[in-house]
């Protein structure tokens, strides 16, 4: 932090601009940023990701910032990004591209020697890397539908995947004919990412969770509104993400967001919080042109000028640093081509009360085209309760329907279980703050056995999923 | 578990006596651990706590060193130690101060202390497991709460004798003397009798202390398991820590609450009909809540969560107007707590009993496991200081073994005497004990550690002592997800005594228990990443570790009354009352053979029901078979009788319709001292 303009300039083949020796850094209390990694890009367009577009249409390039030096991360690329530190500290998983003309693909350096090696080959894009426990990772996989979540299934070391997308040990995690895009890893073990809402359906940017299998896939919270992505779970166990342009943050005990009151800026993506609880945001205030990594104490009023160079900017601040590694997932899914679903009471809704008795239940799945099927229909009990055997692996969704088969009530988006999963759900879009009750559901005191939603030709009943 | 309790029970009384220090700040830092499980298990376990009405004293009931320790209430150092009887679970003081009562639980005694002469100065006899006692104001009658017998025993508090017996909820445990000392309220552990796949029912029994009789039951719906209550010195708010089961939903995730709510029911005038709020956040949860105080101004209620290691601070003002505001109910709403809870406080391990100072400005914790009490600054909210009770016990036993404790002659004198040997070369020279460190912590310990904390399930929010109650069972049946939705419905089995037992499971498919507590426990209860080796296997340890309780029904010599000797011989009986040969196969004594009742093979008898997938059925052991109600893998007989009465009409299980009411009564007689 002591370097002069001339030192920076020196050091670095690049015009860099270490904001501290240009007049911020006298302040004595002023918190030393630590070490970190930063992307920084001539053009940076913010949720292309979701709209299937590129974030770096100009390419980017990984910048490492040590002790107020900062340099590029790895040589021979021509494009570099999406910087995941692990979970000891020692290597980072990146999206790079040796030649302009290749797709994004996975990259491990290590920092002891910066010894570089491909993790995976695909012949899409494959971009935004997390460490997973257990030495998976998650990653965005570009298909025809946008980007895809896509994982190594537990037990396959990612040293394995040189196989193409898909092959073998590769585990799609998202199946939505929308993209979805990894954000973070919570120390619960679950996946944070990016999706439209409504699932599959809508373009408002929205968090989401799933677990490390591509079972229980849901909204963080249901209090839907402006666009909520970019998303860093903190040491408290608070979830921060740029709301819009401003920040806002998930906490344990409230169902709805909370917005947090940092200084007037334009804020973009994930942040990286410090040791010391100090934040590394990027953001642009009415005096920049560019994105620039800032540093915020929360609760004070102004933000600090670390890193910001002319003609790019500079996003998704990683720390170069130990951290806690999320539980794993223990999956608990089971060996069938099919999931069942049990909801517990279908009229239970933040939307408000289901005007109307629902007598069924309609599903419908989308086929490989994107066409909704009706799969059927199912008896819903007088409490409110439903039992079935639904496809899995695709997107599906449920309408309420009245006696005469009108629709009470229609998801609003799709969403899907994994194959072998049993899931309960509260209520239809009954948001994650509604516990269950305990009582035995009416559909289940009357048979064990869910009607089958699957389209596939029943040849003999199958007793609760067995 | 207490082979070395007599002689080195006292002795380590004075050793902890001498090596119990305050530490200042929060962090413990534990000992390494020594390996192997052959150490003593005998740490202080401090489960409640006690101001002396002048304030100046701290009475801490050790659990498992079977104490209760005195310590000066400013600086914690230690003023006497008490050797009291086995496994206490409760203690409270006379209305002047000067008897401390203490309930023995597994000898089923009361202690009278003296508390000028801090000496036991009486032991008296009562029955069935007693869990906690308190005294009128009138200090005429002694109310001692029974978990076995599930009524609250009303003794002369002078002489100690059995005046009456209310009945209480079933595993009646906990009580609490309203302000004005003319209402004691009781909780219990266990859920009330109720129909089978039904929301279990609870009570929180009150008691009119002049008269000696039950005034009013509050329900407690869907409530399994009751703990402390704490009422406001005004007497118009009450709050009971409770765990509210999701045992009739299949248990296929965790999140949003899919197992339990830790949750508080609040009565009294305050509130008006009785309500139950939530304790749980949407991702972070408040498991097994336990000890409840309420600051003398009312401004705040503090709650331990045994489970999840904290203690939650609510504003009550800010609780009432929420209740008063918004409709409930809200034990299903995870956001609600946002509306109440003022933060939540890291603690030691198993936080259990809790006391307020007169002031209010200091609440103390006791940590179970980890031997300490936090000292909280209610005005912070932090832990000004932790302090530990416990000297290095255990390394003494590893390092002299039963013939060196067995040569200190006089507990009385223990201090001394241990100090003695506590400077002896040998034993510095064999040790790593550092004094100014709580006592080392076990394999065993750390087992039982794993065994009460909720940490290694997803979000935290359940631990194996959620459902097995003080490492015994919860009386619920519940339907676990990998059989199917509502299918192969599970009765919860007993804990104790269950080394040697395998296969474990209902349908007997996990042959030991680290496959039980390993992989299963982490699918399909965790949910989340499970124990390393170490832990499981320290886990695995404790829970074979763990012994009988007293058998209540048994003679004090082992005899059999008459009735027991008529049903051991119908449970051993070869011929029926026709003079027909019984199959092998049939006899009671084929299936449930051995020490523990188990030929720890499976049968079919008879019980499948349609929504079972098998008949075949693990034989369970029948340690103390009379405790554990409901019966049968799926709990739906009700009592032993109806397992032959209802539930054996083919005589698959037992060849017992030949058998008359009074016969079957003997059975039973006979089994209940299993």
């Amino acid at each position: 932090m002591r370097l002069t303009c001339a030192a920076l300039a020196a050091a670095a083949p690049v015009v860099l601009m270490l904001s501290p020796v240009c007049g911020l850094a006298q302040n004595a209390e002023r918190e030393v940023p630590p070490d970190f990694i930063v992307t920084a890009a001539p053009a940076y367009v913010p949720l292309a990701e979701l709209r299937g577009q590129e974030r770096f249409p100009e390419g980017a390039q990984l910048l490492l910032v040590r002790a107020g030096k900062a340099e590029p991360l790895v040589t021979g690329f021509a494009a570099s990004a999406d910087a995941n530190v692990s979970f000891d500290g020692q290597t980072v998983l990146f999206a790079g591209k040796r030649s302009a003309g290749d797709p994004w693909q996975i990259w491990e350096l290590a920092f002891k020697d910066h010894a570089v090696r491909q993790v995976m080959v695909t012949t899409t894009d494959a971009e935004s890397p997390l460490n997973l426990p257990g030495g998976r990772m998650v990653w965005a996989q570009r298909t025809p539908a946008g980007f895809q979540l896509q994982s190594g299934e537990d037990g396959q070391p990612t040293p394995t995947f040189l196989n193409p997308t898909a092959g073998p040990g590769m585990l799609p995690l998202a199946y939505t004919r929308a993209s979805t895009f990894p954000a973070d890893v919570l120390r619960d073990g679950r996946i944070l990412f990016e999706a439209g809402f409504p699932l599959g359906k809508g373009s408002t940017p929205e968090l989401y969770l799933v677990y490390a299998d591509g079972s229980g896939v849901e909204s963080v919270r249901c209090d839907h509104g402006r666009a909520r992505w970019g998303g860093t779970q903190l040491a408290s166990g608070d979830v921060v993400f740029t709301h819009g342009t401003s920040l806002a943050r998930f906490t344990s005990a409230m169902a709805h967001d909370v917005p947090i009151e940092a200084p007037r800026g334009t804020y973009a993506g994930a942040i990286a919080e410090t040791a010391s609880g100090a934040w590394l945001v990027s953001a642009r205030t009415a005096t920049d042109a560019r994105f620039a990594i800032k540093m915020w104490t929360p609760g004070s009023s102004g933000l600090d000028a670390v890193l910001a160079r002319s003609g790019e900017d500079l996003v998704e601040p990683v720390l170069i640093a130990p951290r806690t590694r999320p539980n794993r997932h223990p999956s608990g899914l089971h060996p069938w081509d099919y999931a069942n679903l049990l909801a517990l009471d279908a009229r239970v809704s933040r939307d408000g009360d289901v005007k109307g008795k629902p007598v069924s239940v309609r599903l419908e799945a989308q086929d490989a085209t994107g066409r909704a099927i009706a799969m059927g229909t199912a008896p819903v009990e007088q409490d409110g309760s439903f039992f079935v055997k639904v496809p899995a692996d695709r997107p599906i969704r449920f309408e309420l329907l009245d006696f005469k088969g009108t629709v009470l009530r229609q998801e609003h988006g799709w969403f899907w279980a994994r194959g072998g999963e049993q899931r309960i759900c509260v209520g239809c879009h009954a948001g994650p703050e509604r516990a269950s009750e305990n009582r035995v559901p009416a559909v289940l005191m009357r048979t064990t056995v869910p009607v089958d939603l699957t389209g596939v030709k029943v040849v003999a009943a199958v007793p609760g999923g067995n | 578990m207490s082979r070395l309790r007599t002689s080195l029970g006292a002795c380590l009384t004075a050793l902890a006596a001498a090596t119990l220090g305050c530490f200042p700040g929060s962090e413990i830092v534990h000992a390494a651990a020594a390996d192997g499980t052959d150490e003593v298990l005998n740490y202080a376990s401090p489960v409640e706590l006690l101001f002396s009405p002048d304030g100046s004293r701290l009475y801490v009931l050790c659990q498992q060193s079977d104490e209760v320790r005195v310590l000066n209430a400013t600086t914690y150092a230690p003023m006497k130690t008490i050797a009291v009887g086995h496994v206490p679970r409760g203690f409270s003081l006379s209305a002047n101060g000067s008897r401390l009562f203490v309930a023995n639980s597994w000898d089923d005694t009361v202690s009278v202390i003296d508390t000028q002469l801090l000496e036991v100065v009486a032991t008296w006899p009562v029955r069935a497991e007693p869990s906690s006692v308190v005294e009128d104001r009138a200090g005429k009658y002694l109310f001692v709460a029974d978990r076995i017998s599930d009524d609250v025993a009303v003794l002369n508090a002078q002489t100690g004798a059995e005046v009456k017996r209310l009945l209480a909820g079933r595993g009646a445990s906990y009580m609490t003397l309203a302000p004005d000392g003319s209402r004691l309220y009781v909780t219990h552990v266990y859920p009330n009798p109720g129909p089978h796949r039904t929301p279990p029912e609870s009570e929180i029994s009150v008691i009119d202390t002049a008269r000696a009789e039950v005034v009013d039951r509050i329900p407690l719906h869907s409530i399994a398991g009751v703990f402390h209550v704490a009422i406001s010195n005004d007497g118009r708010l009450g709050a009971a820590a409770e765990l509210h089961p999701k045992n009739l939903v299949p248990l296929a995730h965790l999140e949003h609450g899919g197992a339990f709510a830790d949750t508080l029911t609040l009565f009294g005038a305050d509130v008006g009909k009785p309500v139950e709020i939530p304790l749980d956040e949407l991702d972070r949860y408040a498991a097994r809540p336990f000890g409840v105080a309420i600051t003398p101004d009312k401004s705040r209620l503090y709650v331990t969560s045994g489970g999840s290691e904290i203690v939650t601070v609510i504003d009550v003002a800010r609780l009432l107007r929420y209740i008063h505001t918004h409709r409930g109910p809200y034990a299903e709403d995870l956001s609600a707590s946002a509306n109440y809870v003022v933060t939540r406080i890291p603690t030691g391990r198993d936080p259990r009993g809790v006391a307020l100072t007169q002031d209010g400005s200091r609440l103390l914790v006791a940590n179970r496991l980890d031997d300490t009490v936090s000292v909280i600054d209610t005005r912070s909210n932090r832990v000004a200081s932790t302090v530990a009770l416990a000297g290095s016990k255990q390394l003494w036993a590893l390092h002299f073994g039963d013939e060196m404790f067995a040569k200190i002659p006089d507990p009385s004198q223990g201090r001394t005497q241990c100090a003695n040997c506590h400077l002896d070369e040998r034993h510095r020279q064999g040790s790593k004990m550092d004094l100014t460190r709580p006592e080392q912590v076990s394999a065993l310990r750390r087992g039982e550690q794993a065994f009460y904390t909720s940490r290694y399930s997803f979000q935290g929010q359940i631990g194996c002592a959620n459902c097995h109650i003080d490492s015994t069972f919860d009386g619920l049946q519940w339907d676990l997800e990998p059989d199917g939705f509502a299918r192969d419905i599970v009765d919860n089995r007993l804990l104790e005594d269950v080394k040697d037992t395998e296969p474990y499971k209902w349908n007997g498919g996990n042959p030991n228990l680290p496959t039980e507590c390993g992989p299963r426990t982490e699918k399909y209860f965790w949910r989340s990443e499970n124990y390393d080796d170490r832990t499981l296997a320290d886990l695995t340890a404790y829970i074979n570790s763990l012994p009988p309780r007293p058998n209540r029904w048994r003679m004090p010599d082992e005899a059999f009354t008459p009735a027991q000797e008529r049903g051991k011989a119908i449970f051993e009986r070869a011929v029926d009352k026709f003079g027909a040969p019984i199959p092998l196969a049939n006899r009671c004594s084929y299936c449930h053979s051995g020490p523990k009742g188990t030929s720890q093979k499976s049968f079919d008898v008879g019980t499948k029901k349609p929504t079972d997938d098998s008949g075949m059925l693990d034989t369970p052991q029948l340690t103390n078979i009379a405790l554990t109600a409901p019966y049968l893998h799926d709990g739906s007989a009700r009592t032993l009788e109806e397992i032959w009465t209802i539930y054996n009409p083919g005589d698959k299980h037992g060849r017992t319709n030949d058998l008359i009411k009074d016969e079957l009564n003997d059975l039973i007689e006979y089994l209940r001292t299993r």
